[in-house]
Order: structure tokens, then C-alpha cells, then sequence
């Protein structure tokens, strides 16, 4: 439907133009109708407040408030009328934080709890208060985390990100400490125990030093000295050796990358932050490259150390690999041991300069990890279709990211940062580059969002983002796999196998009949959250509903021949939660087309409805089921001749004989040849203590016949008759002038 | 290794090690004595997993069995009678990098040493443990064993052994967090390398008992089994020991047993005849000692020292400061 079509579509439903302007639209607080439930975010749970916990874990980055005071409860609230009050004081407590939180309150969760603890308090008294009183009490003590409490607001993503950023460097800071530590201890070890070899370690004085004062009156530190010194034993390490070991000792010793925990023992100290977060990438580049002869100075030295420890170092082959030892020496899993460097971009504010300079540290392998904020992420109809496009923006940015194929990306909006912690941990603490493309929701104060205003809370829009497959979230892990469903995973979108997620939507008609129905959430109910495209939707009055109108995802699916008869609309509410249709302009509705096709793509490279793999599925189960088939139908016609079960060691047990016995391989051997039934030979050095020519052991220590004419066949027979696994097989005496031959044939003849 | 340079340049390097390099001396074992096979089983996988010889350490107790650190040209600690245990596990705590083997007897482990076996399964710590149970004290010429059987005369018991013999592998069984038993016997030789390699690979305290044969003092003990392979019950699994064709030609008697059953395993352990042959239980899951006690930092000597300091400044006493034997604390 074209503009103008829309035009005389609205005047034929509704005998008025359509009005299209955005002071009309907003006063009615038109919202798509699937937000009915979320008009008061503050009264119901959902994914925010989240808690950025202190000293966190991998396992517990982050907490929403929701998940923290359900764990709470778990652990005190008990079945019954008791439980339940106890569960009403705490859900009533964490609506009060979530209103401070929500009203600009920015503190560590126990401090709102406390605050919020004291506003419910002075609310009640007498026994209410007391029982309250007791709820909190006890809540409070299971109260096992703590942290910074964050809404969702413009700035939530860097905040969020950054708290991730730092648990993932402490815990690279942890690792290394000890790794360093380790190497430390161990090449002093090695140099303490050259010591000890040298005629200093072994004088009485060193003795008695050594001994501690005690008992030191009971022992000759002369005698003992004197001993140790006649006892032989390998000489010092080679000069030069001593000399790597101690250079190695020196660097692994003094190395300052991380700031100094001091002695306190802390493990989760905050790294300096200000040293590896930028605001550019440029800035970030630089401090890399400041860093960068520590770093390698230390992964050389760490590198030897682990040669040393390992008695692998071989001054032959590696003394010319380490004098070369530079920049171009260093892996990405080396630099992944190392800080990452965190850079905050706001798309908004990014010109095209610096979009190339990311792009350019994206493709390196170099530890930058990018934090990208978009403020507007609709473009072409939302932004006004006669404008030229306003340029690359995040999520094309994100694309290409991903053709580079050697970042890591994450695309995400603000309400699908927790389900997404753990993927946001990964491409922190990993090697190589990474870009975080988020959707913050915001409708704040940058530029480009003033025009996209809208009267939504940043949650619900960042939200609607995904839903509607505008923003869709997803991650691209290059390490992760061979093909593209093991490297790009859209998993944490909404019903992610289907085009729209489809929600249930229950209403009143005006007779006060209840209809309930399927809604899908379409790029046009995204759309219609901006009042910038007021213009493309025209509110139809119920009297003028038809049957040509049909929802929008129906329009979509339609064939064109057959979506000129109808008219799309999509459902939306006002202010007083009364249920509008709108009919929707062409151009959204080419914009919501545009943005299934760009979806679907998505949808294939991450592994969902593939066709060429469906296929593929299908054909391979065909041939699986006829194999099994064709299994089943053997089995069927051997059961009924299955052989007697054997005696077993106990019941119930799976017994099985391996069939009629075949003759030993051995066995097939000519008779006149003597042989050793190699395999199962004991090593018992009976046959080899007889005649250690004519018997030899093999590279497994298992007899064999090594010469069958170095000894004689008296030896060949007494053999056999000695080895206790009844293994040799004399065959028949090759010298027949041996004297007894008769009387050894006999003798020989159980074993041939 | 941490670092790539490391990775890169170890694989570059060709140690090769074959058998005889874990060869040393000439066993003084009687002639005929299953110990050798043990032996030969064992540096056969060393040499098939090309274990540095500086990074493998054998530990004994007290017996014929235990002079094997001395056949091994890898590091070895012939320790006390029945004492094997603790010295490994301290070996193991203190260099979780070394791979451990104990090498200990029925009398030496069942004996004596009950009481660190017995908690050596409850540590749970990785190492291999090859018990050799010929079921009499050879080294002392001919004294009765926990294990030997009922009726069994010997010097100790001239009238016959008043006892039921102990089940190594029941009592292994026994144990909570037991978390590899298995059993083998000497004259198969092909089974008892692949029990003590499914050993090796199993993270934790893998229990191999080796029935073995003692030729000077219980020639005949075994000549039942070793005579007539149906008296051999073989176990395997896909999880387990794959028994190969060639040997399943001559050992008929077969069962899959899963060794995660390990009811099952109990009732397979408590028959003696058949005897059973393969890894009788197996649980991957069990914790380590050394990895539930493992340090959260290295103690380099400056942190030992000043926990010392910490430790001892609260008790030490300044007697000169006064006539009351001076209370005052440093610190």
C-alpha cells in the first residue's frame, strides 16, 4: 500500500484523512497492544533492577533483583499461611527498591534493602510491623550478595559490561599471579638444589645455620660436613645455564602488569581500570603498544621457565628462537593471558573514521574489546524514507564484524544483557578482539535519538528491539566451531524458530465478551513504539473493521497478487487500555519485509530451518530407520536359536560366549617348527634362564624363539615343561644325532 | 604449558623413549615369579605413553613385589612395610605434576598397612596402585598373608590358616568414595597391560589387584585357573576393557559389565571361581584430594614465612620481661 493508498484507504474505512502527525498520535499514548501487561513496570518482575555482584564469580556475574529474592525465599520461607506472609513482606520490599532504583537511586543493594526496609517499617505498626519486622530480619541475614543495583537506562550497557570486563581481568589476574608464582618457585627450586651441590652449601657453617638452634649442641655440623663432602655427586649446572635460569628468575620476578595486590591476599580486586578503558580506539591501540616489551619480556622469560621445569630446554635448538623472541613471536592465546582493553563507543557519535579504525581492530588479533551503544537502530521509513541513509550504523557494523571472522560478536539489547552474561564473559576473558553491539533502549539526550523519541521506558524498548527482530541478538564465536551454526548461536531470541514471536492477547469487547487470540510481535509494532512514524499508521474505529483487514505477519506471508485485496493493521492500545487497529502504510510494511529476510538469513547461518541440512536430516533418518530395520530383522531370526547361557558369577548379569572355539592361530603353525605363543608369555625368565641364546625377549618383554639351533632340543623341551603358561611348543628335534631324542619326543608331544 | 613459544617448541622436540630406557638392573625375582610379568606390563606402558622417566616416580612398601622401584629406571621410593601410601600421597600433594605408581603386596597393603590403604581410598588421590597378591610373605620365606587361603600351611600357620582370606576388591568396593578397582592376573598378559592403562588414564586412586603367582612357595595355587581358561570370567565393556579376538578365541567366558554398576561390581568381586578378570568399577566423578586441597596460590617461601611469623608471634613468650615469666606478646 503506498502512501497515497493509505490515504484513501483511511477515507474509505473512516470517511477522514489520515492525520500522520505525531502530536495526534502521542496524546492517545498509542502502544502496541501486546505491552497492555507492562503499562507499570514498577509493579510487576522482570529481568531489572540487576545487581553487578561484588566480587563475582564466573557463575555469578550478575543478578536480577527477582532471582536474588526468589533464592531468599527458597531458603526461608516455609510451606504454609507463614511462608506465604513471608513472601509478601519480601516481594513488597523488592517493589520498594525497584521504585528507588527506578526513581534514580544509585547504591549497593544492601543499602536500598535497608532504606527500602525502613520506608516499609514506618508504613505499619503493632503486629503487622513486628511480623514484618521478623521477615526482613530474617531475609536480610540470607542476604548472601551484594553489589551495585542498575535500572535500565542509557548508560546501564557500559556499566554492566564493564563489571564483566573487570571479574574477567581480575580472574586473568589471579591466573597469571599464580602461573608467574608457580614458574618462580620452581626455577628457584631448581637453583636452590644447585646450591646445595656446592662446597658452601655443605660447610658446617651453612650446616648449622640451616639446622636452627635447638638442638644443634648434639650434632658435628664438622662431621656431617665432612661427610656430605666425600659423598659423590653430579657437578653444578653449566654457567650458562645458571645465568638463563636467574635472568628468567629476574623478569618473572618484577614484573608490574597488573597493579600489586599486596600481601592482604585479596582475589578479586579490582584492576586499575583507568589504564585499560578507553574511549577510543585509538587511545587503547597506544596503551597496548606501551605495554607491549613488558609483555613480551615476560612471556619469553615465563616460556623458558616452562622449558627449564620441564628439563626440556635445549640451548641447541632454542637459544636462536629466544634471541629472536619479539612481537610476531606472540600468539593470541599468549596476549589472552594479559589485561584486555576495553573501549566504550556510542554508535550515535562514531563518524566514519573511526567506524574504519574499529573495523581495523577488529580484523587484528590484539585484545581490544569494544563496547558499541545504539541510541536508533530504525533506519530507511522510521528515520523518514526521503532521507539518504544516515550511513553504516550499529548492526551493519556488527555484520561486518562478522564477515571479518576474527572477532568476536555479541549483539544484544539492554533487556537481554543477563541471559546473555555468560556469552559477554567469553568474549571478554578470550583471546582476540571483541565488539559488543547493544541496544540500549534509551530514548535520552544524544542527538539521534531526540528524533526517534519515545514514550516508552528503555526496557520495553530494548525489548520490543528483539522481539520484533529488529535488533536481534545474537553471538558469533570464530573459535567455536568448523561451520556457522557452531560459531553463530541465535538461541536467546524469543521463539528464535519462527519469523515473529506469538504471544497471547486476552480482551474485552464492548458488550464485555472476553475474545483471546494469538498476536504476532512484528518490526511494525517495533516501528510503531517511534513517534517518527506516526505518518504510516492510520487508527481505524471498530465500526469500519473488516474482513479484509488482516494482521500484518498474515499480510507478509501473503502472495502479492493476493495482499492487494487486503489491508494490514496491527493492534495497539491507548492511554485508557482501549484496543485500536491501525492500517499500516507500504513503506513499514517493506521495511518489516526487509527485516524477516535479514532475520532468516540470521535464522540459516544459526543452524535454524537450513534447508540444505533439513534435507539432509531427512534423507539420513530414512536410511537410519531402514538400517534398523534391517538390525531388527536379523535379531528376530537369531533369537530363537541363542545358545545356553554359561555359568556366571552371579544373576541378572549379561554373560555371552564368544561362539564354538576356533583352533589357535597358532595351532595352524607346522608342528616341526618349534614356536612361542608370543602374547600370552609372562616374562618369567624361565625359558630365557635356560638358554638366553635360543630364547630372546621381544621389544614388549614377551619370549619368542630368537635360534632354534642355538641350543639343543633337550633345552626346547624342558622348556616347555617349565613355562608356566604352557606357551612353548618344542616341534620336532632338528639335529637327529641328539642322544634320548626317543625319550624327548614322548615328553614333547603334549606341548606340540 | 602456558605459553605458545612452550607448546610450539616441546613438539618439536623428539624424545623418543623405548623400553629398555625404563629398564634397570635385572629383577632378582625367583625364576617364574608373575612379578616379571608385572613389570613387563608396566614399562610397557610406560613406553607406550612415553612417560618421562624424570616425571614418573614407583613407590613401595616392604616385599618381593615392593623391590620393583628398584627394576624401574625412574624415580623410586622403597619405602617402609606397609608405609607406601603416605610417602605417594605426600609425593602427589607436593608434585601433583609427577605420575605416581605404588607398587605393594597383600601383605604389605592388606596387613600392615590396612589402615593407610583404607584412607589412601577415601583421599581418592591420582595415582596407580598395582597390588600384588601372591597370597603369602615370600621375602620372609613362607609366612602366611592376609590373603592366603584357608587351610594354607606355612610357617606362621603349621596347622593351616584359620581364616577366611580378605577380598582385596570387596573391601575396595566398600569404600564410599572408591573410585577405581580392577583386577587382573599375571598369566594373561595382554589384559594386564590394558587393566594398568585404563589405571593410568583414570583420574584418581586406581586399585589394581594382580593375582600373581608365587612359584617357590604356592606353585600350585592358581593351576586351576591358569589350566583351564573357562574358569576365567572376562569382563568388558564400551566403556571398559574391548578383549581382543585372538584372546576371546581362548577365553570363552565373557560378560558386559558396565563398570559404573557398581552393585554388580560387588557381586562380580565376591566370586572367587570363576575369577574374574577387568575393571570391575569405575566413577570419574569422584573429587581428588589434591585438587579439593589444592592451594589457591603457590606458597612461595615469602608467604610460608610470613604465615609462619603470623602463627608463631601468637605464642612467643619474652620471658625477660618480668618475674612472672613475662606474658608479653610480640606482634
Amino acid at each position: 500500500m503506498c502512501a497515497n493508498r493509505l490515504a484513501v484507504t483511511t477515507l474509505h474505512l473512516t470517511g477522514e484523512k489520515p492525520h500522520g502527525d505525531a502530536d495526534g498520535f502521542g496524546p492517545l499514548g498509542l502502544r502496541p497492544a501486546l505491552f497492555s501487561a507492562f503499562m507499570d513496570l514498577s509493579l510487576i518482575r522482570y529481568g531489572y533492577p540487576l545487581v553487578l555482584i561484588h566480587g563475582a564469580g564466573e557463575d555469578d556475574l550478575v543478578l536480577p533483583l527477582t532471582e536474588i529474592m526468589d533464592g531468599i525465599l527458597i531458603e526461608i520461607a516455609p510451606r504454609g499461611i507463614e511462608g506465604e506472609r513471608m513472601r509478601r513482606h519480601l516481594l513488597g520490599l523488592e517493589k520498594e527498591i525497584r521504585i528507588l532504583v527506578a526513581g534514580g537511586r544509585a547504591e549497593s543493594l544492601t543499602r536500598l534493602w535497608d532504606r527500602a526496609a525502613a520506608a516499609l517499617l514506618s508504613g505499619t505498626d503493632g503486629e503487622p510491623r513486628r511480623s514484618l519486622a521478623n521477615s526482613l530480619e530474617q531475609a536480610r541475614e540470607n542476604l548472601r550478595y551484594d553489589g551495585e543495583v542498575v535500572d535500565c537506562r542509557e548508560e546501564t550497557p557500559a556499566r554492566v559490561l564493564k563489571h564483566i570486563w573487570s571479574v574477567a581481568q581480575n580472574n586473568k589476574d589471579r591466573k597469571l599471579r599464580e602461573t608467574i608464582d608457580t614458574l618462580a618457585l620452581k626455577l628457584s627450586h631448581i637453583l636452590q638444589a644447585d646450591f646445595m651441590k656446592t662446597e658452601e652449601a655443605k660447610s658446617a657453617v651453612n650446616l648449622k645455620h640451616s639446622f636452627g638452634g635447638a638442638y644443634e649442641s648434639v650434632f658435628s655440623f664438622e662431621e656431617l660436613s665432612r661427610i656430605l663432602r666425600a659423598r659423590p655427586s653430579e657437578g653444578p649446572l653449566p654457567e650458562k645455564r645458571r645465568q638463563r635460569l636467574r635472568s628468567a628468575l629476574s623478569v618473572l620476578q618484577s614484573w608490574t602488569f597488573f597493579a600489586d595486590p599486596g600481601t592482604d591476599g585479596e582475589a578479586n580486586r579490582p584492576t586499575d581500570s583507568q589504564a585499560f578503558v578507553h574511549d577510543g580506539i585509538f587511545s587503547a591501540l597506544e596503551a597496548y603498544r606501551a605495554r607491549q616489551p613488558e609483555m613480551i619480556d615476560l612471556i619469553k622469560a615465563m616460556s623458558i621457565a616452562e622449558l627449564e621445569i620441564q628439563n626440556n630446554y635445549r640451548e641447541s635448538k632454542h637459544d636462536a628462537f629466544f634471541d629472536e623472541f619479539d612481537e610476531q613471536s606472540l600468539e593470541p592465546e599468549d596476549l589472552a593471558l594479559f589485561p584486555g582493553y576495553l573501549v566504550c563507543l556510542q554508535d550515535g557519535s562514531l563518524e566514519a573514521a573511526g567506524k574504519s579504525e574499529l573495523l581495523d581492530a577488529l580484523s587484528s588479533s590484539l585484545p581490544i574489546k569494544v563496547l558499541l551503544q545504539n541510541h536508533d537502530i530504525l533506519d530507511g521509513p522510521a528515520a523518514g524514507s526521503s532521507q539518504a541513509s544516515s550511513g553504516i550504523k550499529g548492526p551493519q557494523l556488527a555484520a561486518m564484524a562478522v564477515s571479518l571472522n576474527t572477532a568476536f560478536v555479541l549483539q544484544a539489547s539492554s533487556s537481554h544483557l543477563y541471559p546473555c552474561r555468560d556469552s559477554i564473559f567469553k568474549g571478554m576473558a578470550g583471546a582476540g578482539p571483541a565488539l559488543f553491539n547493544v541496544f540500549s533502549g534509551s530514548t535520552g539526550d544524544t542527538p539521534a535519538s531526540t528524533a526517534g523519541s519515545s514514550h516508552l521506558p528503555p526496557y520495553l524498548l530494548a525489548a520490543a528491539a528483539v522481539e520484533s527482530r529488529a535488533f536481534p541478538a545474537f553471538v558469533y564465536d570464530p573459535g567455536a566451531g568448523e561451520g556457522w551454526s557452531s560459531r553463530l548461536s541465535v538461541g536467546v531470541n524469543p521463539q528464535a524458530e519462527v519469523d515473529w514471536p506469538v504471544h497471547h492477547l486476552s480482551y474485552e469487547d464492548e458488550g464485555l465478551q472476553r475474545h483471546t487470540g494469538e498476536v504476532a510481535f512484528t518490526y511494525v509494532d517495533f516501528a510503531a513504539c517511534d513517534r517518527r512514524n506516526a505518518g504510516c499508521l492510520a487508527p481505524i474505529p471498530p465500526a469500519r473493521w473488516n474482513d479484509e483487514m488482516i494482521p500484518v505477519n498474515e499480510f507478509l506471508d501473503l502472495e502479492e497478487d493476493q495482499a492487494e485485496e487486503k489491508i494490514p493493521y496491527i493492534l495497539m492500545i491507548d492511554n485508557n487500555n482501549v484496543l485500536h487497529r491501525l492500517v499500516v502504510e507500504d513503506k513499514l510494511i517493506h521495511a518489516a519485509r526487509r527485516c524477516r529476510g535479514m532475520w532468516r538469513n540470521l535464522q540459516e547461518l544459526g543452524g535454524i530451518n537450513e534447508a540444505r541440512a533439513q534435507e539432509m536430516l531427512a534423507r539420513e533418518k530414512e536410511v537410519w530407520e531402514r538400517e534398523k530395520e534391517k538390525e531388527l530383522a536379523q535379531l528376530r531370526e537369531q533369537t530363537p536359536s541363542a545358545p545356553d547361557q554359561p555359568p556366571s558369577a552371579g544373576q541378572a548379569a549379561e554373560v555371552e560366549e564368544t561362539g564354538p572355539p576356533e583352533p589357535a592361530p597358532a595351532a595352524d603353525a607346522p608342528v616341526d617348527e618349534p614356536y612361542i605363543e608370543t602374547p600370552r608369555c609372562t616374562s618369567c625368565n624361565e625359558c630365557t634362564d635356560i638358554n638366553d641364546r635360543m630364547f630372546a625377549y621381544d621389544e614388549n618383554v614377551q619370549a619368542r624363539i630368537a635360534d632354534p639351533d642355538a641350543g639343543t632340543y633337550r633345552q626346547l623341551v624342558e622348556a616347555a615343561e617349565n613355562c608356566q603358561v604352557a606357551i612353548i611348543h618344542p616341534g620336532k628335534p632338528r639335529n637327529q644325532d641328539e642322544p634320548g631324542l626317543e625319550e624327548l619326543a614322548l615328553r614333547a608331544e603334549p606341548f606340540n | 604449558m602456558t605459553t605458545s613459544a612452550t607448546r610450539c617448541l616441546l613438539r618439536t622436540l623428539d624424545e623418543n623413549y623405548a623400553l629398555e630406557d625404563y629398564q634397570s638392573g635385572v629383577p632378582r625375582w625367583c625364576i617364574g615369579c608373575g612379578d616379571n610379568a608385572i613389570l613387563a606390563a608396566v614399562q610397557r606402558l610406560c613406553r607406550d605413553e612415553q612417560l618421562p622417566p624424570e616425571k614418573t616416580v614407583f613407590v613401595s612398601g616392604i616385599g618381593c613385589s615392593s623391590r620393583f622401584p628398584h627394576y624401574m629406571h625412574t624415580y623410586g621410593f622403597h619405602g617402609l612395610h606397609g608405609r607406601a601410601f603416605p610417602v605417594a600421597e605426600g609425593i602427589k600433594l607436593k608434585r601433583p605434576d609427577l605420575h605416581v605408581f605404588v607398587v605393594t603386596g597383600d601383605g604389605d597393603c592388606c596387613s600392615i598397612g590396612t589402615a593407610h590403604w583404607i584412607h589412601a581410598i577415601r583421599y581418592n588421590m591420582n595415582m596407580t596402585v598395582l597390588m600384588h597378591d601372591n597370597g603369602i610373605y615370600g621375602l620372609t620365606k613362607n609366612q602366611a598373608s592376609p590373603t592366603s587361603p584357608q587351610g594354607l600351611k606355612s610357617n606362621t600357620t603349621p596347622r593351616g590358616a584359620h581364616l577366611e582370606p580378605i577380598n582385596p576388591v570387596s573391601v575396595n568396593l566398600g569404600i564410599r568414595n572408591v573410585s577405581f578397582v580392577a583386577q587382573a592376573v599375571d598369566w594373561i598378559p595382554e589384559l594386564l597391560h590394558d587393566i594398568i592403562a585404563a589405571a593410568y588414564h583414570h583420574k584418581g586412586f586406581s586399585f589394581v589387584r594382580v593375582v600373581q603367582r608365587c612359584p617357590e612357595y604356592l606353585p600350585d595355587r592358581y593351576d586351576p585357573w591358569v589350566k583351564n581358561p573357562d574358569r576365567m570370567l572376562l569382563l568388558s565393556h564400551a566403556d571398559g576393557i574391548q578383549i581382543s579376538p585372538e584372546l576371546s578365541r581362548v577365553y570363552r567366558h565373557q560378560e558386559k559389565h558396565d563398570p559404573a554398576d557398581r552393585n554388580r561390581a560387588r557381586e562380580i568381586a565376591s566370586v572367587s571361581d570363576p575369577m574374574p578378570v577387568g575393571v570391575l568399577y569405575r566413577n570419574r566423578n569422584m573429587p581428588c584430594y589434591e585438587d579439593l586441597r589444592e592451594p589457591d596460590k603457590p606458597y612461595t617461601p615469602s608467604m610460608v614465612g610470613a604465615a609462619l611469623n603470623r602463627e608463631f608471634d601468637k605464642f612467643t613468650i619474652w620471658p625477660e620481661n618480668g618475674e612472672d615469666g613475662g606474658a608479653g606478646k610480640r606482634g
